[in-house]
């Protein structure tokens, strides 16, 4: 087993509040629900459980067992309700469940000749394509053919929540945390200052008083 | 490769300033041994950042001294020892830049293309016979991708397939690990669809003007009676998901690479500086600052 502490990004001897900290951070980076339509889920999954298993050996040294299974439980029901995408809502036929598996393989070739073989060009037929299409990496398409999903059936939860998830995946990258952390540009420019100061002047001079005596 | 990837320079300590650009020179004096002194000019940082990213997986410490080199004479600068990561990324560069100078030829018999490949012939010779199934696959990739463009591909996704696929291999090849190859590939795929749309984006007034093939044009059909400026405005959000799209799916595998150094350095690329190129080039205004590092 790798060092836990290493595993949690710390330092050895961390306390337990920063171990908790880590431990509920690293979940949201590698949680299921980020790698589903990506290639590496597996791996993303085996790391989670490597994470799992350091948070477990850490809280259990720490002597607070009851909490940890807690958190653990917790997790694994994540993980359940994570893995549950494939085994899904009411329209699921066999052949539909075929094509997902294949995408889920990486099957994609297959995967494309049933789908082109489909004769009707449904909301299901198109929400399978745009997994498709996101797991192979053209996103633009596979973007298309989601939407579509969504205004045939714009009561199926299953086809709303693929088209929701991607748009979750762009926006938190697009404002990510490390981007908005609050870097130089956050600071004010000089025409923002100017503004501010000429914006107190003029109720100052509302008030009677002066700031900037010469304007 | 085109040196759309840099840091954001102002969000970088001194020190990891130095390092970075240490990878960068370290790439540039092993060009110029394998190419001669003239192959330094193809030098890019996209190729800079392959170096640092493939070196931060091994555990040796950063090794390097504090030199002169031949371009910047005067002042001693901070130089990484050339090592397994720097060799291959010097040699993806000369490979990359090779085709890239006999693409320009081909298409727009631009003289740059001949008078660059004598210089680089001795290095893409040697390149070539370093890696051969690698150069096969890409001269494979490339030569579709010229055949998608000649048919005037509408598809944005298909047209950037064979440069991402490219850029795949070329991450892939750096990794025994099998695992940690599968990931790296998956950063280079994303990466190399990045940069090609980027480019169609960056190219578009050019393209209209000369009337040559860019998958933008043809997918969002551009009017010959369309401004320019509108038309670019016109597609920004389309261009945009898929750009940043892209970048997310590569952060993704990125977070999955056990990372043993320089790791401040690669995630002020990946969160900040990959952003803020894609908000430039797609003119999204906050934080244009376009200095070379």
């Amino acid at each position: 087993m790798k060092n836990p502490y290493e595993v949690l990004g710390l330092k050895e001897g961390a306390s337990i509040e920063e171990i908790k900290k880590a431990y509920r951070e690293l979940v949201k980076k590698y949680h299921p629900d980020r790698y589903m339509d990506n290639p590496l889920s597996e791996l993303a999954e085996e790391k989670l459980r490597e994470i799992n298993e350091a948070y477990d050996y850490l809280m259990k040294n720490a002597n607070n067992t009851h909490q940890r299974q807690q958190q653990y439980q917790r997790q694994q029901q994540n993980q359940n309700t994570g893995s549950g995408y494939y085994s899904g809502y009411s329209n699921n036929s066999q052949f539909v469940y075929q094509i997902k598996m294949m995408i889920q393989n990486g099957n994609f070739a297959q995967a494309q000749r049933m789908l082109d073989s489909m004769p009707v060009r449904d909301a299901t037929w198109n929400y399978l394509q745009g997994l498709l299409f996101l797991r192979r990496g053209w996103y633009d398409r596979a973007n298309a053919h989601l939407q579509r999903a969504v205004e045939m059936e714009p009561n199926n939860m299953e086809y709303r929540e693929a088209l929701s998830r991607v748009n979750t995946q762009f926006n938190a990258y697009r404002y990510n945390h490390n981007y908005y952390r609050g870097g130089y540009q956050q600071s004010p420019d000089m025409c923002s200052i100017c503004t501010t100061l000429w914006c107190a002047d003029s109720l100052c001079e509302c008030c009677g008083g002066d700031l900037i005596a010469c304007c | 490769m085109f040196g759309y990837i840099t840091p954001d320079k102002p969000d970088l300590k001194i020190w990891e300033f130095e390092v970075f650009r240490g990878y960068y020179c370290g790439v540039c004096k092993t060009i110029a041994k394998q190419a001669g002194h003239r192959g330094r000019i193809v030098l890019t940082y996209d190729c800079a950042f392959l170096a640092l990213l493939i070196d931060s997986l091994d555990i040796a410490r950063v090794s390097g001294k504090q030199k002169r080199c031949f371009v910047h004479p005067l002042k001693k600068r901070y130089i990484v020892d050339s090592n397994f990561a720097v060799e291959y990324a010097s040699d993806i560069n000369i490979l990359l830049a090779y085709y890239n100078l006999k693409d320009k030829w081909q298409d727009e018999r631009n003289l740059l293309g001949p008078a660059g490949m004598t210089v680089l012939k001795r290095g893409h010779k040697r390149v070539k016979k370093k890696y051969p199934d690698l150069v096969e696959v890409i001269e494979e990739e490339l030569n579709t991708l010229r055949e998608l463009e000649k048919q005037n591909c509408d598809s944005i996704d298909e047209v950037s397939e064979p440069f991402a696929r490219l850029m795949q291999k070329v991450f892939l090849h750096a990794n025994d690990c099998e695992n940690t190859g599968k990931v790296l590939g998956w950063v280079g795929y994303n990466l190399g669809k990045w940069i090609y749309l980027l480019d169609a984006y960056d190219d578009i007034e050019d393209n209209i003007n000369s009337g040559s093939y860019n998958p933008l044009i043809v997918q969002f059909k551009y009017d010959k009676n369309e401004d320019v400026k509108s038309f670019k405005e016109r597609i920004r959000e389309k261009t945009e998901f898929v750009l940043v799209y892209s970048l997310s799916e590569l952060e993704k595998a990125f977070s999955l690479l056990d990372i043993k150094k320089n790791k401040s350095i690669l995630e002020n690329i990946i969160y900040r500086g990959l952003l803020i190129r894609t908000r430039n080039v797609l003119q999204m205004g906050a934080g244009c600052h376009e200095k070379s590092v």
